[in-house]
């Protein structure tokens, strides 16, 4: 193995002393003067046309500025080609309680907020949808009259010969799974300030995993040429995939913007946060699964039907997710999909981490236990009978290079004594393992081009500085250091010598964005291109200062020197004068990109584009809880995880993903879920919807495996998300070790474990009674 | 979400405030840590024209005995002094354990004795922004001709979601008032009204400022058990607080058992605290203490929870902690699960 300076050095994250000391900016610690705020009028109903809106009463305000409406911006957008059916403000009709009806700007918070107040809009209240499978068969007043039956997307998949499959198996389970609809929770709620330039350019700052996207969007809806709006990412706290597409706010104050001829501020409350939402629908998995008796997995069926709220979003994205990951992290030949994302007058739904696979997954794991059960093999020996052989590509034509899997299934049960506890702890407290994957970037970009995904920059002028330039977005996850560690590597100087420079279009390059873990994989790659050129150039006269081949020097700790003779060296500093000053040459540029290999696109049939990525991370996970079977209330003890991230280029770095995917499953496990009224959020606060405190969160034991992939930068593939799906029916099947009840619906709440520990009395009161009654 | 455009008076005096308050009326609102009043100011729940924040009084500070043995803490003690007072955690543990369910940390830095015992009372219905309320038309407690829990009735089941006060009922502790005419006394118990929008027997023109628990109480072995999903920050979905006096035969000389958030005041179960008395441990007494207890109790669906389950859990909440107290002061050999 290579012998690193800075790869595989947990260096502290560059951004962390501005964060822990609070000098930091985010989006809404930014103020210019004259700066206006911005508030936008939500819709009371869930499902009505709007007859007409008086905004004449606000307007007459003295604090207001201006007030916009859907006439103002009547170009649609989304983030898919195939799904632009949102508008800034609402045209003709409302489709959730939060949609967005008119916005005003104002001087002050206090006056925005009255001045909605007199904005009198008539409504024409129509039937509403909120349930998924009520709304799929409505034969009228669909929610977008160009979506019959309110059904956005369908795919229908089959790989092999499922049917013929089923027949052979010697164990098959069928069972319908439930997963409660959950928020991102990010503790940055969505802000924007959006500035209207003197020369009639629009720069706007704002809370966005996505700066590319966001920029088009403006330019679309706004009317105005790419060229003349300008999107710059500040400090962002946490993403998850809420700020992954553009947010409303984020159209409406550079609107505000344009029309008042003034910078707008706009900062949801909580509880626009959660009606902007995007998170993980409420999914129902109709699913069947059949083993040989020796455990192979023959052959699986799922329907699933995703609640997907009233605009398309990401919502095909995540419905081809959960079809192409459900079967392909374990070698199975046999598969059929149905995949149904159905509108409701709700929120939209969209990418949440672990996009798509978190809600099958927790249904197909739950089921592998009880098929293990059933067929009397310890689950993870019946997981260890089903591994695929890397390099491969799965049944649905997804390539996979590098597979950590069997070594996070062994490291896991040794660590977290499997085989000790399996079935040989006392009622009331249990073991339980699951599996999970995740792509490394999507290998197709959301709008078809061959493009480039991410191109970065790297600069060094006299002063030797090197600034490194990427469009990729540092949402807390670590893309920031992740450059940084990169270039320093391979230009062999200290990590502080490297300045980045980050999202913001003026300067960057295009990075299509934080979202599909693809940041590490491919701007990584992108660095290291850049930075190898940029080594090249300076190999170069230094080479022929020394007389020497490029390939006999070595750049490390700040000099560059021959390999076989490291005293004959020069500085960084000195090696940099020298190839500026050589032919006249100036400062250094250099610039690297990267695009998926084709071989890494997928296969070809419908909706065959999601799903491939250029390489996959794998997680095995082992919770052991306790139960209180007088309450139902569930202690998780302790979770062990290991996720494949291929290398770690910032061990400390990764093991904070994995706590924090493992972290954030177990919320959506035991408590999360966002509570309906007839499309009446109940519960939009942190008070009511109840992300775990740090008193329920167990010891959370990573343990990171490292495949080395062979196409990813230094080895490394995703660490983000991977991790997130295993954890919970890691715990469900904890649950049902501890004490013999399988809950089939997320959340994990005490309520139904308590209901189905009486199920389980009375029936078994009702077997004893018939022994006792025969003959 | 912006604040009301109200005015701050900052009194120095009980005096001052009292002043103050009888001058404004239905307009001054008081504030003292601001960790219930502020996030429902931002929601509108209210709109005063003068905030009386009186934190300045220093005179409402402090925990102490006095010459008659009585407890006194100031209404302006915060709820983490009380829970980190030695001699609370020594002589009225029920009060202590109490104390540091109460939300988090921060919180209780902030939050004090005085403002638990005031608690706006709560419901799923009701403490929601003023956007939320007004799509739906308001509620019988802010804005709104009909209950959402009981749309038939005329009454408000907004639930009482305080922690101390369940605690400070089960050491018969009283009240001081200081209003226009000075100050009076009352118990505790007689304070709540159990109307969800009535809530207690405080004049507009008055404050609350102290709590005296009465000499026999200190000693009284005591536990709280609080249902809710996260061991930290949530309201209580239900609870109960018991107080035990035993001799050294395990034979109840006195008791007390009061309940919380199922209700909209907090009650003592009187009742059943007579059963008690003369009695030793036994299942049957526990659980008929605990049928009474889940008697009293209403809970509606003013929470996420389920009100069967909330009653549920009261019922087992009383009955395991009536074994705990008596198994801990008996060494009985009962055996006592903890929540």
């Amino acid at each position: 193995m290579a012998q690193f300076s800075v790869i595989g050095k947990s260096l502290a994250m560059v951004d962390s002393s501005s964060k822990v000391t609070g000098l930091g900016r985010y989006a809404n610690d930014l103020t210019v003067p004259g700066m206006l705020i911005g508030k936008i009028l939500h819709s009371p109903h869930a499902h009505a046309r709007i007859r007409s809106i008086d905004t004449s009463r606000a307007e007459a305000l003295p604090e207001v500025r201006c007030v916009v409406t859907g006439k103002d911006a009547p170009n649609p957008f989304g983030i898919l080609p195939i799904g632009h059916d949102e508008r800034a403000l609402a045209l003709d009709k409302v489709r959730f309680i939060g949609d967005n009806v008119a916005a005003v700007a104002a001087t002050t918070e206090e006056a925005a907020e009255r001045a909605l107040d007199l904005i009198e809009v008539d409504y024409e209240i129509l039937p509403a949808w909120f349930n998924p499978v009520d709304s799929m068969q409505a034969a009228s007043n669909w929610i977008h009259d160009d979506r019959p039956q309110n059904i956005e997307k369908e795919y229908h998949h089959v790989f092999g010969d499922p049917d013929e499959a089923f027949r052979q198996s010697a164990f098959i389970r069928e069972e319908t799974y439930h997963a409660a609809e959950v928020n991102h929770a990010a503790m940055e709620p969505n802000a924007t300030l959006a500035i209207y330039e003197p020369d009639g350019r629009i720069t706007v700052h704002s809370s966005t995993q996505v700066p590319y996207y966001l920029q088009r969007t403006i330019a679309e809806v706004c009317e105005l040429p790419m060229s003349r709006v300008r999107v710059v990412k500040p400090l962002v706290g946490g993403g998850f995939g809420a700020k992954s597409e553009p947010i409303s706010l984020e159209i409406i104050a550079p609107l505000l913007a344009v029309k008042a001829k003034r910078p707008v501020k706009i900062l949801y409350t909580r509880e626009e946060v959660f009606l902007a939402h995007r998170g993980r629908p409420f999914t129902i998995v109709e699913l069947k699964v059949g083993i040989t008796k020796q455990g192979k997995i023959n052959a699986v069926a799922a329907r699933v039907i995703q609640d997907g709220g009233a605009f398309c979003g990401y919502g095909p994205v995540t419905v081809l997710y959960s079809g192409a990951l459900l079967g392909a992290i374990y070698d199975i030949s046999n598969v059929r999909y149905d995949g149904y994302r159905v509108l409701t007058n709700k929120p939209a739904c969209g990418a949440m981490r672990g996009h798509g696979t978190v809600n099958v997954r927790f249904a197909f794991e739950s089921m592998l236990d009880a098929l293990a059960h059933d067929a009397g093999i310890d689950p993870v020996e019946l997981r260890r009978r089903n591994m695929l052989a890397a390099p491969c590509i799965t049944a649905n034509g997804l390539r996979v290079t590098s597979y950590g899997l069997p070594e996070c299934i062994e490291k896991v049960a040794a660590q977290s004594g499997w085989n000790q506890k399996k079935g040989k702890l006392p009622f009331g407290r249990g073991i339980g393992m699951a599996c999970s994957h995740y792509v490394s970037g999507a290998a197709n970009p959301i709008i078809r081009s061959n493009m480039p995904h991410t191109t970065v920059n790297i600069k060094i002028d006299r002063d030797a500085a090197v600034t490194v330039y990427s469009g990729a977005s540092e949402i807390g996850q670590g893309s920031d250091t992740m450059h940084v560690q990169v270039a320093a590597e391979v230009l062999g100087v200290n990590p502080a010598r490297i300045h980045l420079v980050a999202a913001d279009t003026e300067l960057t390059p295009v990075d299509l964005g934080s979202y599909s873990s693809r940041v590490t994989f491919m701007a990584g790659n992108a660095c290291l291109a850049a930075a190898k050129n940029m080594r090249e150039q300076l190999f170069a006269v230094v080479a022929r200062k020394f007389g020497c081949e490029p390939a006999r020097l070595e750049a490390r700790d700040d000099f560059i020197f021959l390999q076989d003779a490291p005293h004959e060296r020069l500085s960084f500093e000195d090696a940099v004068i020298l190839a500026i000053a050589a032919d006249h040459h100036g400062g250094l540029v250099a610039q690297g990109s990267y695009t998926p290999p084709e071989e890494a696109r997928g296969g070809k049939h419908k909706g065959a584009g999601v799903g491939p990525s250029p390489s996959y991370s794998y997680s095995a996970q082992v919770a052991e809880v306790s139960v209180d079977a007088e309450t139902g209330r569930v202690i998780l003890e302790r979770i062990v995880a290991a996720h494949d991230c291929g290398r770690a280029l910032n061990p400390v770095a990764v093991d904070g993903q994995i706590i924090g995917s493992v972290y954030m499953g177990l919320g959506q496990a035991m408590q999360e879920e966002m509570i309906w009224d007839h499309g009446r959020l109940m519960n939009p606060s942190f008070l009511e919807y109840r992300i775990p405190s740090t008193l329920e969160t167990p010891p959370i034991e990573s343990i990171i495996v490292e495949s080395e992939d062979p196409e990813g930068p230094f080895g490394a593939k995703e660490a983000g998300e991977g991790s997130l799906a295993a954890a919970i029916p890691a715990v469900a099947n904890a649950i049902f070790d501890a004490i013999g009840v399988r809950i089939t619906t997320l959340p994990l709440s005490p309520e139904k474990i308590l209901e189905a520990l009486r199920e389980k009395e009375k029936s078994e009161r009702r077997t004893a009674a018939g022994k006792l009654g025969a003959p | 979400m912006s604040m009301p455009a109200a005015s701050v008076a900052c009194p120095k005096t009980v005096e001052e405030a009292v002043r103050i308050l009888a001058g404004e009326g239905s307009g001054a609102m008081v504030i003292a840590g601001g960790t219930d009043v502020v996030p429902n100011l931002q929601m509108k729940l209210f709109s005063p024209c003068v905030l009386v924040d009186i934190k300045r009084i220093e005179s409402l500070r402090g925990i102490r005995v006095n010459a008659e043995g009585e407890l006194y803490i100031g209404a302006l003690t915060t709820l983490t002094e009380v829970e980190n007072s030695h001699l609370i955690r020594q002589k009225y543990s029920v009060l202590a354990q109490a104390v540091a369910t109460v939300a988090g940390p921060l919180q209780r830095n902030m939050g004090t004795i005085g403002g638990n015992l005031c608690l706006e009372t709560r419901c799923r219905w009701y403490n929601q922004s003023y956007f939320w309320r007004k799509s739906l038309g308001g509620c019988l407690k802010k804005d709104g001709p009909i209950c959402h829990v009981a749309p038939g009735g005329s009454r408000c089941w907004a639930a009482w979601s305080g922690d101390s006060a369940p605690a400070f009922l089960t050491l018969d502790a009283e009240i001081e008032i200081a209003g226009p005419r000075g100050t009076r006394r009352m118990p505790l118990q007689s304070f709540y009204r159990n109307d969800g929008i009535d809530r207690f027997a405080l004049g507009r023109d008055e404050l609350l400022t102290s709590i005296v628990v009465p000499p026999g109480s200190a000693g009284r072995h005591g536990t709280y058990h609080k249902l809710r999903i996260r061991n930290s920050i949530d309201y209580p979905l239900a609870g109960v607080a018991i107080t035990l006096k035993m001799d050294s035969g395990g034979i109840c000389q006195d008791a007390r058992i009061a309940i919380t958030a199922v209700n909209p005041a907090p009650l003592l179960i009187s009742q059943a605290s007579e059963w008690l008395v003369g009695t030793k441990y036994s299942r049957e007494i526990a659980e008929r203490v605990a049928h009474a207890a889940i008697q009293t109790a209403k809970p509606l669906t003013t929470s996420a929870s389920t009100p069967v389950y909330r009653r549920d859990m009261l019922r087992l909440f009383t009955r395991r902690a009536l074994e705990q107290l008596w198994s801990a002061q008996t060494n009985s050999g009962i055996n006592s699960p903890v929540d």
